[in-house]
């Protein structure tokens, strides 16, 4: 069994584990954060997505014991009890989800990619989503509210896209 | 990283009694308190809005729950063993190894289903194989242990004694009469269909030139994000509860009564929000089996496919070998057609039926065609269970039809655009079945789709040039 | 070199079962505040199946979509429902849903007619109101008179309805009949890129123009058409189980399974044909299997147009390309001029 203490979504948090636990099933089993899903378990398909030390993971790949002392940030960490954040705004409003499985990994490497590139184009979304597989949408509406989004962080105004947030 | 189980040392399980409490409740959930209702869904009139889903924002959130997210105090994880060989006798199934492993709570086989078959039409599928193997995705026992690492583990300690049989593979060799039935003694052709109309011989003789072409579509798996995944619950006055990804649930309930002798009103299916189905939760698979754990074991069980499970123990698309054979006028107008089709049926026949019928009723395309021949098989095979894929047999007729087309135009010279709109259905048409068709826009949608798109005639057939 | 191809396909697709029963039901409940509550056995697999259903129910009640609630998938609490199969939920558990709606209606106008001093006959719904036919500034807040139905009249406004498609069985000689209420058409036209070299193949673009009879929500519409392009392009392209020869399967996972990733999506315009089938729920079809049917055929057109090659077996992968695109340049010398004719021995196609 191994000790794991780590920072999530901004609340220090530990558990006692079987060393082969993931990260994943650490989020998921010990400390109930559904969000972040498991499609594959093996790293193909990016369900699994989260943010640790600011950088875009799958979970399922990376051992509790590595996240050890780490900062995590899941999908359930990005709102607060106020407001969404742009990005689970805009997708709602601009119908990016459809089953919504892929969803929270989904969000979390746009999170990543637009922390650290503040305007991107859409050729660098689809490459920071290349990893999360979605079988519904053909990942186009989700580009137009990535796209979307960043233009709210950075304070300016939405491109006018066909959307249920801008009345036509 | 290979899809096994992992290997527990020790039994951390049994010296740690913690483990198998329900893990601490989360801390304080911030439900945001932004409750602005979208524009969309406030407008009157309602239809016509791009109003957004009720289920978007708990999806972006991530507090959906999906069946994996879902926890029950003393719940057990259940795990399935797969055959692995396409076609065998099952001699005897051993499971005391694994029924003596701590934390393993019970183990059922194919011998404790008291009715081991069902299917939407044809019940040829068992819950668990319990005598014969037709594919290497066959379950053959169950498992239910209070970690799913543990049920993994024990799943690998069941022993199974197979006779292999040599399977048959390919649907062409299925459909000759002398290649041994994989069902025997029930043929290898297990569906047939025939749409005749007019002469299509005589079409044919007077056609200005025939053309031929044999087009094959490949097996492919609906990959949905979310796999498959069930829980069973029983409460004490014999009533079942099934939450599962099924997308036909009154069906679901009729075949879990069926498989297990109980009346329908002893049983309840609750399908939650679904990861996508796309056809392949079409029918039950494990629902039975958990309800049998969990009566077994008194407390609730939930069972989740792995990846590998999703492509080998569920139902994939039909492929087709098609032959086509098209005759035109001078004009380009189509004066006959005559249609082969062949589906590889997989092991069992699951929703086989309606994609053989959907296929040959589809398969001349949407044009007006007086002289029609089509006939289609489908034949078992002892491949992955082929079932309902979206599009039951369309994507892969369409496929084959739309090619031909265009060959046909090729070499007459003529505008693949034009040649369609010669030939396509109109307000009134008749179908290949008889049926006289109402809002019909086929040439609408070529004409819309030619515009928007900068359709500029007939190509070359050596392309437009080196990119930029 | 890369040379760009566009290819065409259209089709046609049913909505529904082939020929067999395949019916829906549902319940509607008007509360006593005007909004609703819909009971549907019908099951959300992703495609927003729940919404447009709440979309049909408030049309039919006058009330918006956020008005409405639905409770789904219970074999306890929801009535049957043939299930979220064959592109039939729009047109067959919405037609259930609108018809239970319409008769929860019946029983408000019933309240409300004599409250307005006409017939129940001369009343309608809409803007949240029920009103006078021609006379709108007659009118009462449907809150006001589903509060009524169920504090004086005693009448709580609850529909339950039905519906399954009208067909006939096939003969089984020569399979004429009716097997579906109707049909959907649509076309798809694909533009590709082919490494003349390499047999690579990348879809630029695709022009989907779908017919859904009267689109309930053009976003969701927009959303399956999205969708199921990215499924036809991994079909075309992409996707195949392989088995070994004992008849194991020999990529049963998602690294060896290649499905369309971000990068393999094209640029996707959905264009909704203007349509209405009166058979329909306020004129509705049905979409979600038809978006993937022409989407392999468009591509492999733009192949032929780009290259001149015919793939006849898919998935028209890179390998399967360059052998074709070998095999021509080889019979090249042979040929005088032409592009092959469409033929099973034609040489540029491959198995």
């Amino acid at each position: 069994m191994v000790n794991v203490t780590l920072k999530v979504n901004g609340e220090t948090r530990s558990a006692t584990v079987p060393p082969e636990t993931t990260l994943l099933r650490l989020l998921r089993d010990q400390f109930n954060l559904t969000g972040a899903k498991l499609g594959c378990d093996v790293g193909d398909c990016g369900a699994c997505t989260v943010i640790v030390d600011g950088k875009p993971v799958n979970s399922c790949l990376m051992l509790a014991g590595q996240a050890d002392g780490r900062e995590v940030l899941t999908i359930e960490g990005l709102a607060n009890a106020d407001h969404l954040h742009p990005l689970q705004k805009l997708f709602e409003h601009f119908g990016s989800l459809q089953c919504g499985f892929c969803g929270p990994g989904v969000i979390m490497s746009a999170k990543a990619l637009l922390d650290e590139n503040p305007n991107p184009s859409a050729q660098e979304i689809r490459d920071a989503l290349g990893g999360n597989l979605c079988r519904c949408t053909g990942y186009a509406k989700m580009i137009e509210a990535i796209k979307g989004a960043s233009c709210i962080l950075r304070g300016e105004e939405i491109p006018a896209v066909k959307s249920a947030f801008v009345t036509e | 990283m290979p899809d096994k189980p992992r290997v527990i040392e020790k039994p951390d399980v049994l010296e740690k009694p913690d483990i198998l409490k329900p893990p601490a409740p989360a801390p304080l959930v911030t439900f945001p308190v932004e409750v602005v209702v979208p524009e969309g869904r406030q407008q009157t009139p309602a239809v016509g809005q791009r109003a957004t889903r009720a289920d978007a924002r708990l999806h972006g959130l991530g507090q959906t729950k999906y069946i994996d997210d879902m926890y029950f105090p003393n719940m057990l994880f259940a795990k399935i063993k797969r055959a692995g060989i396409a076609s065998a006798r099952i001699k005897s199934i051993d499971t005391k190894e694994a029924e003596a492993m701590p934390g393993v709570i019970a183990v059922i086989t194919g011998r404790d289903i008291p009715c081991n078959s069902f299917g939407p039409s044809l019940k040829d599928q068992p819950v668990l194989a319990s005598e014969r193997v037709f594919h290497a995705g066959d379950g053959v026992a169950a498992v239910a242990a209070v970690s799913e690492q543990i049920a993994a583990e024990a799943i690998e300690k069941i022993k199974v004694e197979y006779e292999p049989l040599t399977p048959v593979l390919d649907p062409l060799e299925s459909l000759k009469l002398e290649t041994p039935g994989v069902h025997a003694p029930s043929a290898n052709i297990y569906g047939h269909k025939l749409i005749k109309k007019g002469d299509v011989e005589k079409a044919f003789a007077e056609s200005y030139r025939v053309f031929e072409g044999t087009f094959r579509t490949q097996m492919v798996e609906h990959v949905p994000l979310e796999p498959y995944a069930c829980i069973a619950q029983w409460d004490a006055n014999g009533r079942v509860t099934v939450y599962s990804t099924l997308g036909r649930i009154t069906l679901g309930r009729a075949d879990v009564a069926r498989t297990l002798g109980i009346p329908m009103s002893r049983i309840r299916i609750i399908a939650t929000v679904v990861g996508g189905n796309f056809g392949g939760k079409n029918e039950i698979r494990a629902e039975p089996v958990m309800a049998l754990l969990s009566k077994k074991t008194g407390r609730p069980v939930k069972c989740v496919y792995t990846r590998s499970e999703e492509f080998t123990a569920s139902t994939t698309r039909h492929p087709l070998v098609m032959d086509y054979k098209t005759g035109v006028s001078k004009q380009g107008k189509i004066l006959g057609r005559k249609i082969r089709l062949v589906l590889d049926g997989g092991a069992y026949c699951s929703w086989s039926e309606t994609t053989l019928g959907k296929a040959c009723i589809l398969s001349a395309g949407p044009y007006n065609i007086d002289n029609l021949y089509a006939e289609a098989f489908v034949v078992y095979t002892n491949k992955t269970m082929t079932g309902a894929m979206r599009g039951f047999g369309a994507p892969q007729v369409c496929f084959a039809y739309e090619s031909h087309m265009d060959d046909i135009a090729h070499a007459l010279g003529l505008d693949p655009l034009e040649f369609r709109l010669m030939n396509a259905f109109e307000e009134g048409s008749i179908s290949p079945t008889g049926q006289k068709l109402h809002s019909v826009v086929v040439k609408e949608s070529l004409l819309r789709a030619a515009k928007r798109f900068g359709w500029n005639g007939l190509g070359d057939g050596n392309g437009t040039g080196v990119k930029a | 070199m890369k040379r760009r191809g566009r290819g065409m396909a259209c089709m046609w697709y049913p909505i529904g079962f082939t020929v067999a029963a395949n019916p829906s039901a549902a319940v509607v409940k008007v509360n006593e505040d005007g909004t609703a509550t819909l009971l549907t056995g019908t099951v959300e697999t992703g495609q927003g199946s729940l919404t447009i259903l709440a979309q049909i129910v408030a049309q039919e009640l006058g009330i918006a979509t956020d008005d409405v609630h639905v409770v789904s998938a219970d074999t306890d609490a929801t009535p049957m429902d043939t299930g979220a199969i064959a592109s039939r939920t729009t047109y067959v558990t919405g037609n259930a849903a609108r018809i239970a709606a319409e008769k929860a209606k019946e029983t408000l106008f019933e309240v409300a007619a004599p409250l307005m001093a006409v017939k129940p006959s001369q009343l309608e719904a809409a803007d949240h109101k029920i009103f006078v036919k021609g006379f709108p500034q007659r009118n009462m807040h449907i809150g006001d008179v589903a509060n009524h139905a169920r504090v004086v009249s005693g009448q709580p406004p609850i529909g339950s309805g039905y519906f399954n498609p009208e067909t006939l069985a096939l003969d089984p000689e020569t399979g004429q009949g009716k097997p579906f209420g109707t049909y959907v058409y649509a076309t798809q036209i694909a533009e590709v890129d082919v490494d003349d070299e390499t047999g690579e193949v990348e879809v630029v673009r695709i022009v989907a123009s779908h017919d859904c009879g009267t689109a309930i929500n053009p976003m969701l519409v927009e959303g399956q058409v999205e969708g199921g392009v990215s499924m036809g392009v991994g079909f075309a392209l992409e996707e195949e189980i392989l088995f070994d020869a004992n008849g194991r399967q020999l990529n049963p996972n998602l690294t060896n399974y290649i499905m369309p990733t971000s990068l393999d999506m094209p640029e996707v315009e959905v264009d909704i044909v203007d349509n209405y089938d009166p058979t329909g729920p306020f004129g509705a079809k049905g979409v979600g299997e038809p978006t993937l049917v022409p989407t392999a055929a468009a591509i492999c057109n733009a192949i032929y147009d780009a290259v001149g090659v015919r793939i006849t077996a898919l998935p028209a992968t890179s390998e399967k390309v360059f052998k074709a695109l070998q095999a021509k340049r080889e019979q090249q010398p042979k040929q005088i001029g032409a592009a092959p004719n469409g033929g099973a021995g034609s040489s540029a196609s491959v198995h």
